[in-house]
């Protein structure tokens, strides 16, 4: 054989290797074992970003493991890198955790791509999914919308709040400036409209004094979710109700108003307010220079603790009557790249969790938001932290960005033509316009329209 | 040893290295080019064949050629400016000073460094709000930029970033290549009372270019695949900073496109190896004329 057939036969052969294996699909790989395999102590992983609540769920997995012998480990993972992390572990044949507590967006990727174990019959058997409140039920744990197939079970249930400085709203001088110039009481703002007038109240730059942080970031979500706030409340919409048409929808002037008012408030924050992750938004207000910010509930325990009394906490301002506020929980979902005894366990856990007396220890953790209606209702919820209240007040105004399987592609166009709105690249109107056009070119590509 | 003795020998040498040629190369750029044909996606069972619809969306997809550009405009500018500081820098250190291996030393800190490190650094630095840098520009009664935020602003600090920590490579070859001319050279050009412009553009630049274009292709490869810093200060999805490799990472790991992101993998390398043919000839032909 000459030396030309030969190397023509190892590339062909390199070839068909390659191409079996681009096309190939990917068995899972059972034969890995799970920790309770072989005689050791039974372990469970779970997986969830780095914040209180995830403290509060290891605390609890010990009192699993007390009850049980099983081993619960909450491996916290930086938020920042959390998705990445997540869909790469999926995309092997053993995902090196049993349980993730996934975002409310990430649903439909977990449940069309064969992720997330579907609990439709077991879900049921082990909670009565009546006692869910139903907004939790629809975001985080139900896909299709309205489907009764359950992909999660809900385990922290937040929505966006606002937290505001008591001690400068209570200052007689601050009060009494304030009524001079409005001819109206100093209170915390119900309407975005006061909302904007108190926080251009507190604007002193001069005196490193900032009237309000928002959510703006752009690396992730942070816009999107800051923003969506005044979209749903100015009468905007993502898509339509019950269907994902977005042309004619999304390009009203309620959106239009919405980001308009939005690019109003950023002005009234510290310098680069325009650009602030959710950990920026709180540092706003831990630095003490910020009168009001909106962030999601779950991040509010550190400022309770810090500024005890000088703090308080509200629902998110409305417009026009109408309040809505950014949901932002999660649920537990149990990988399909592990082994079925091992799914076994993480349903066990997930039912244990569920159990009224676990989730009346649960809201005693920090931010430890249950989804269960009747607890939620409860005084003794109300009363758990300076925060709940408010919360308790917000959960029938929560409201999701969208969970379809081509979300990440969705909120990615939406951070930068909303971006570019807000940075004055592009005028309003007509990123909301190119942005309804992009995003129905993505849902019918992925066949969703 | 016989001739059959000889091949095996030869086979037995060569092997290990092709071996491992093709299981980290050649494999793995046959396997994108593969994928590149298909719908595959980071997570999901199994991959269809889709033909060049990939390659079609690639070329008309605006944000595509937004990177392109970018990125272009980000290896020229920043390896431009890294050239001719760095060879300033290099004309100055050539001379012998006190303290000159404490300042060659220090020069050489940023590029020893992680990029994603120096990323988050800088992006505490040049924090609109409470960074240094800005701290320092209000005590002086200056005008506080938002370095890092500001839509006309960000892409050119994240290249600010990268000159100063590249800036010293370059010095660092420069110094090399000016070091390597012999003294005689210069000499001569004194004894001919040639000035000191002429000594510059006839004897040095000329000495030192192919070393200055080796390096220059170097750092244009490294700046093409830009990732670190712009992923440490604003991130894969900021429209006025996302270059190809940000863009690359956005499509796979965030979108989960694995299929349309090695399309666009493919088409950077075929750039990137247009490029650097160019490049590459261009330095045999500098080569070829420094022989004659």
């Amino acid at each position: 054989m000459k030396p030309v057939q030969r190397l023509s036969i190892l590339f062909t052969l390199l070839l068909a290797l390659v191409l079996g294996a681009a096309c190939g699909k990917s068995a899972p790989d059972a034969s890995s074992a799970a920790s309770s395999g072989g005689g050791a102590k039974p372990k469970l992983v779970v997986w969830w970003f780095q914040w209180d609540p995830a403290t509060g769920l290891q605390e609890l997995g010990r009192e699993f493991e007390k009850e049980t012998g099983i081993e619960v480990v909450v491996e916290q993972i930086p938020l920042a890198s959390y998705q990445e992390k997540v869909f790469l572990e999926f995309g092997a044949s053993r995902s090196r955790f049993d349980i993730v507590i996934g975002d409310s967006q990430w649903i439909g990727r977990g449940a069309t791509k064969g992720l997330y174990v579907e609990l439709t019959d077991w879900l049921p058997t082990v909670v009565d999914l009546a006692t869910i409140h139903p907004r939790a039920a629809k975001y985080l744990c139900e896909y299709p919308e309205g489907s009764n197939r359950w992909y999660a079970a809900p385990c922290e249930t937040d929505a966006v709040g606002l937290a505001y400085r008591r001690d400068w709203f209570e200052d007689p001088a601050e009060q009494q400036a304030f009524e001079a110039k409005h001819g109206r009481k100093l209170a915390v703002p119900t309407t975005w409209e006061e909302f904007a007038e108190v926080a251009a109240f507190f604007q002193r730059p001069e005196q490193k004094r900032y009237g309000c942080a928002l959510s703006s970031d752009r690396a992730y979500d942070g816009l999107t979710m800051g923003v969506q706030n005044l979209l749903w409340a100015f009468g905007g919409r993502w898509h339509a109700e019950g269907s994902n048409k977005v042309v004619g929808e999304l390009d009203t002037s309620g959106s239009v108003a919405a980001i308009e008012f939005y690019k109003k408030l950023v002005k009234l924050g510290p310098n680069g307010a325009e650009r602030l992750d959710y950990g920026q938004v709180l540092e706003q207000f831990t630095n003490g220079s910020t009168a009001m910010i909106c962030n999601y509930f779950a991040f509010f325990p550190g400022l309770a603790a810090k500024f005890g009394d000088k703090v308080g906490f509200a629902v998110v301002p409305g417009h026009n009557g109408k309040r809505v506020a950014s949901l932002g929980g999660q649920g537990l979902s149990i990988s399909t790249r592990i082994p079925k005894e091992q799914q076994e366990l993480a349903k066990k856990f997930i039912a244990w969790f569920l159990q009224r007396k676990v989730q009346e220890q649960w809201i005693t953790k920090p931010a430890g938001f249950t989804a269960n209606a009747d607890i939620l209702r409860s005084e003794a919820f109300r009363k758990a932290s300076p925060y709940n209240a408010a919360f308790a007040d917000s959960v029938d105004a929560m409201q999701d960005f969208w969970n379809v399987p081509v979300f990440n592609e969705l909120l990615a166009v939406t951070q930068r033509y909303v971006g570019m709105a807000v940075d004055g690249e592009m005028e309003t109107a007509q990123a909301v316009k190119e942005l309804a056009i992009e995003k129905e070119r993505i849902l019918k590509e992925a066949g969703l329209l | 040893m016989t001739y059959r003795n000889e091949r095996g020998l030869t086979w037995g040498l060569v092997t290990p290295a092709l071996l491992l040629l093709v299981l980290f190369n050649v494999f793995p750029l046959l396997y994108n080019l593969a994928l590149s044909f298909t719908n595959a996606e980071l997570v999901g069972d199994g991959a269809r064949f889709v033909g060049g619809a990939n390659y079609a969306r690639v070329f008309s997809d605006p944000l595509y050629s937004g990177a392109l550009r970018r990125t272009a405009l980000f290896v020229c500018c920043a390896v431009g400016l890294e050239l001719v500081l760095g060879f300033a820098f290099a004309l100055a250190l050539k001379r012998e000073f006190r303290g000159k291996a404490l300042v060659l030393t220090l020069a050489l800190v940023p590029m020893m460094l992680s990029p994603a490190v120096m990323g988050l650094y800088w992006g505490l630095i040049l924090n609109g709000n409470y960074g240094v840098l800005n701290q320092v520009l209000g005590e002086l009664g200056l005008a506080q930029p938002q370095w890092l935020t500001d839509r006309g602003l960000k892409f050119w600090s994240i290249l600010l970033i990268d000159v100063w920590m590249w800036t010293p490579f370059m010095a660092l070859v420069s110094l090399a290549g000016l070091q390597s001319i012999p003294p005689h050279i210069y000499e001569a050009a004194e004894i001919d009372r040639a000035g000191a412009w002429t000594v510059f553009r006839r004897i040095t630049l000329p000495l030192v270019a192919p070393l200055l274009g080796l390096a220059v292709l170097l750092r244009a490869t490294d700046a093409l695949k830009q990732f670190d810093l712009v992923m440490a200060t604003t991130g894969p999805n900021d429209g006025a900073t996302q270059t190809l490799s940000t863009l690359l990472y956005q499509v796979v790991f965030r979108d989960g496109k694995v299929g349309l992101g090695s399309a666009y993998a493919c088409v950077v390398l075929v750039v990137v190896i247009a490029l650097a043919t160019v490049f590459t000839r261009y330095l045999d032909r500098l080569k070829g004329a420094e022989a004659r």
